[in-house]
């Protein structure tokens, strides 16, 4: 610890600095500047203490001698002391400061100092005066200063508040330009506080503030600060009142739909309950709601999934995401509804509404006939685009991809009630290969029916080997075009989980794919979405439910 | 128990100890007793402010202990912060135990695992030694005592200053004068609101305590006076009406008035409080009168309005007030007989009257009443510059 102490000493004449520099500053723009520089600053103090609190208080001032002149100057500060855990830091430095037997005058002088600084910090007198004795009215009631202060604060976050709300309903133009300056006045100040319990009813109000002018009034700093906050969940705030953030501020849309890609890439996906709760708690699907954020939202995971190369967690997720979004819109009043159009502008109405449609929805039996619709859809608008236009051809993608329940459910029904297996496998072939400038669209369908053709073949057969299906295993390993592997360990898979015949041999094949092939993160999040999927729709056959929980936990240990 | 009263009973002399030059012979060991001792009151008071024949025994027994009954049960709860506030502000502290003290107000009981107060008797049964304050905050949300250091306070104290700074003047570039005065004397007045709110709330808070701890009328009185004193007049004046106003919407949810204990006032307690506030402002004619002279006619019409007792006083004032002036036929107006400061002028008296006579219904009534009453002893004139009650009337429109 002792060879810290050069990094606190490098930095300390940086704070001094500082410090001298704010406490003449009384502008808008020097308060904007403490604001931004109030985290580090929390972080030199900490290293600061924990450098002097090994000292005696004689070492500590020889070793900063202008220790007493950064600590005085930053306790008169008070956005300085108004910030998170500052004042405990600076008041623990001052503690180590003082001397238990002093010396001589100096220190004796020192030692009253510090007392003096610390009344200043706790007792109940203006903040500005030097002589810091509780006011004898409250001591005469029987109070102290916490008391007092506690209840300040309280009465002036409601006058605040109130002045606010009054603003708002004001309407006089001559005033907007004044109250605007203001309002961005008290953002700014707010900015240490936010984390202040007391403070929640002012933010919420600043937050729900709209002065009348299109550009933006409260602060930036603010802004951030407040979704900094929120995401590190150190507030908490009504979810309108984050919605209205969000709304407002752009970047703090971005840094919060990021911050929930971080925690769900660090988490492992045990199950897709915990990433759905993850997701949820996040709220992004409940603002989602409004239109403008589930497009920028949208965007971002776009992004990510093109940056890591359309891996399946990050479909997973996405795909999980819109299911919520589904969840909560339709939840909603029928009033409060914006149509479909305003969260999917470009694309065929009809087919988002298809894919909008929850399979509970609908019964059973009529899961391959809307299936087969979806489908005929899609390929429609496939042909119909020129072909070298890849964006296009992503877009849709895409939106089918955000759907997967249904793709699920597509596998699930080639094996289960074949009608017209033409067409829905056609939609897998689609998804897991959409691209078709070298026919390699049209080459995966014809290996996908032989697959398939295979399978089915094999279905109603009681008596299975590992040989049987050494054909489609063979196709999963090593193989020049990735789409066939994936599409084929899906329809593999499903047929374990779903034939009579295959479940017996289902654990032997499952071990056989991931030991030779590397499709095996690809099968564990496929078992997942299924698990979620039967979680919520309830599978009806039992052992099926039994199979697929056998082959998670033996998985999970795997992968 | 009776041990435990015993103890309790030192609490005053505790607090005064701490308040006083006595401190110069503590060392730190004396100190770190003192502050045990607060937290045991402490828990003491948490333990007992369920229970409530325990809790009047222990409020008993404090009263007892004390000259004047400053203290009751809920001062116990706020235990360690009176002392530890007391004695920071006590100069005559010295520096060794000072710097024990320092570190217990910003570290809270921390490392030190709160042993029991020593020399304490174990008294029978459940009471075992204060148990160390764990981080997590017991059951009942107080505004009073925190766990930890005192960090909280001092954040508090700092956003005081912050929320009032955009009330404050920044140098303003750009605006017209006369709107940037409005503007500050408006923010300035908004602050000063807050503060009074403030004060009157702790005010109510006190008198809600004493009268849950059933202190006597007198006692509450003389006490009311000595804390009232404690602020320069024209602010006490402020506070009480402040406190007045309070009491009015007590019928609120919002607990405004309601002290740390966070029990709201029954009906028939308020009506007490408000009984307490009034009579030591009727108490006095002088004083009363320079009440009167220092609240606004809104205020004043405000707190009339709802408070019968006030404004038959009120109106007496003001009748005495009015028969002090005289018609001086050569100004063709009402002057005051003396240049008294402690009486008002015919504008003020007008301004008062029309006041009086925007309130509620039943307050009018009385208002118009009083007037008409006063014209007609007077002759019941019905022309200007006779009768001062005539012309009056005459102003507010009847």
């Amino acid at each position: 610890m002792a060879e810290d102490t050069t990094v606190p000493k490098l930095n300390f004449d940086y704070w001094l600095d500082k410090a001298i520099e704010w406490g003449q500053a009384t502008t808008l723009e020097s308060q904007k500047d403490v604001c931004l520089h109030l985290p580090q600053l929390q972080e030199f103090l900490h290293q600061l203490y924990e450098t002097i609190k090994l000292l005696g208080s004689t070492v500590a001032i020889q070793q900063f001698p202008l220790i007493g002149q950064l600590l005085g100057r930053l306790c008169w500060n008070p956005f300085v002391i108004g910030y998170d855990e500052s004042q405990k830091t600076l008041m623990l430095c001052l503690c180590c400061l003082y001397s238990s037997e002093p010396q001589n005058t100096v220190e004796l002088k020192a030692n009253s100092w510090i007392r003096s600084l610390l009344c200043h910090l706790l007792c109940s007198s203006k903040w500005e005066s030097n002589e810091a004795e509780t006011s004898t009215f409250i001591s005469a009631l029987g109070y102290t200063s916490a008391d007092y202060y506690c209840r300040l604060v309280k009465n002036m976050v409601i006058s605040l508040v109130t002045e606010l709300r009054e603003n708002q309903f004001n309407g006089l133009k001559i005033q907007e330009s004044t109250s605007a300056s203001r309002v961005n006045a008290v953002s700014i100040f707010c900015v240490p506080l936010i984390t202040l319990p007391d403070l929640t009813p002012l933010l919420e109000t600043l937050l729900f503030y709209h002065g009348g002018s299109s550009k933006e009034i409260l602060s930036s700093e603010f802004l951030e600060a407040v979704n900094e906050a929120f995401l590190k969940k150190k507030i908490s705030l009504s979810e309108s009142a984050v919605f209205s953030l969000w709304l407002r501020h752009l970047p703090s849309l971005e840094k919060a739909t990021l911050h929930l890609l971080d925690q769900l890439f660090s988490i492992r996906l045990n199950s897709l309950e915990e990433v759905a709760q993850v997701i949820k708690d996040s709220l992004l699907p409940q603002a989602a709601s409004h239109p403008a954020i589930f497009r920028i939202v949208n965007e971002i995971f776009k992004n990510a999934l093109m940056e890591t190369d359309g891996t399946s967690e990050v479909m997973t997720i996405i795909q999980v995401f819109t299911h919520l979004f589904l969840q909560t819109h339709q939840n909603e009043y029928k009033q409060h509804k914006f149509p479909l159009k305003a969260y999917f502008p470009y694309h065929h109405q009809l087919l988002v509404r298809a894919l909008i449609r929850r399979p509970f929805e609908l019964p059973t039996a009529y899961w391959s006939q809307h299936l087969k619709h979806i489908s005929d859809m899609v390929k429609a608008l496939v042909e119909d685009i020129n072909i070298s236009s890849l964006i296009g051809l992503f877009e849709i993608w895409y939106l089918v991809a955000c759907f997967g329940e249904w793709l699920d459910i597509a596998a699930e029904q080639l094996l289960k009630a074949a009608v017209e297996p033409d067409a829905v496998l056609w939609l897998l072939a689609f998804h897991y290969c959409p691209k078709n400038e070298n026919q390699q669209r049209t080459q995966t369908m014809v290996e996908a029916e032989a697959v398939y053709n295979h399978l089915m073949k094999l279905f109603s057969c009681a008596d299975l080997s590992l040989k049987d299906l050494e054909a489609a295993v063979h196709r999963i390993r090593g193989i020049e075009q990735c789409c066939n592997q994936r599409l084929t360990a899906h329809l593999l898979t499903y047929f374990l989980l779903f034939s009579p015949g295959g479940h017996k041999l289902a654990q032997e094949c499952m071990y056989h794919i991931t030991e030779t092939t590397d499709a095996g993160k690809e099968v564990y999040n496929l078992l997942i979405r299924t698990a979620y999927r039967f979680n919520r729709s309830g599978e009806e056959n039992q052992r099926t439910v039994k199979l697929l929980n056998e082959l998670l936990q033996k998985l999970t240990l795997k992968v | 128990m009776e041990a435990v009263l015993g103890q309790v009973e030192q609490l005053p002399a505790l607090l005064a100890v701490s308040r006083s030059a006595l401190v110069r012979g503590w060392d730190p060991l004396t100190l770190d007793r003192a502050l045990e001792w607060a937290r045991y009151f402490q828990h003491l008071h948490d333990r007992f402010r369920a229970r409530p024949q325990l809790r009047e025994a222990l409020g008993r027994r404090l009263r007892r202990s004390q000259p004047c009954p400053l203290l009751g049960f809920p001062a116990l709860g706020r235990c360690p912060q009176l002392l530890g506030l007391a004695l920071l502000e006590n100069r005559a502290l010295p520096p060794a135990a000072c710097r024990r003290l320092l570190r217990s107000l910003v570290q809270g009981p921390g490392a030190e695992s709160g042993p029991e107060p020593r020399g304490l008797v174990q008294g029978p049964g459940a009471e075992s030694g204060p148990e160390p304050r764990s981080l997590v905050q017991g059951p009942g949300a107080e505004s009073g005592p925190e766990p930890r250091g005192l960090e909280l306070l001092a954040r508090r104290k700092a956003a005081a200053c912050l929320l009032a700074l955009p009330r404050r003047p920044p140098p303003r570039p750009a605006g017209p004068e006369a709107e940037l005065q409005a503007e500050l004397q408006r923010d300035a007045a908004l602050v000063a609101e807050a503060e009074l709110q403030t004060e009157a709330e702790l005010l109510l808070g006190r008198l809600r305590e004493e009268r849950q701890e059933g202190g006597e009328a007198a006692g509450q009185r003389r006490w009311l006076g000595r804390a009232l004193e404690q602020l320069p007049r024209p602010r006490a004046f402020q506070v009480v009406a402040a406190a007045l106003a309070l009491l009015t919407r007590a019928g609120d949810t919002d607990g405004d008035g309601s002290g740390p204990d966070g029990h709201p006032g029954s009906a028939a307690g308020e009506g007490c409080t408000a009984g307490l506030l009034l009579s030591w402002l009727l108490d006095k004619q002088e004083r009363f009168s320079a009440f009167c002279l220092c609240l606004t006619c809104s205020r004043l019409a405000f707190l009339a309005g709802h408070y019968s007792q006030l404004s038959r006083s009120y109106l007496d004032l003001l009748t005495c007030w009015g028969s002090h002036l005289h018609y001086d036929p050569l100004q063709g107006r009402w002057v005051k007989s003396c240049l008294d400061k402690a009486e008002v002028s015919w504008e003020e008296l007008k301004e008062r009257f029309s006041c009086l006579c925007q309130g509620s219904a039943l307050l009018k009534e009385q208002t118009q009443a009083a007037l008409k009453l006063l014209r007609t002893r007077d002759g019941d004139f019905r022309v200007c510059g006779l009768s001062v009650w005539t012309d009056l009337l005459m102003e507010v429109g009847y």
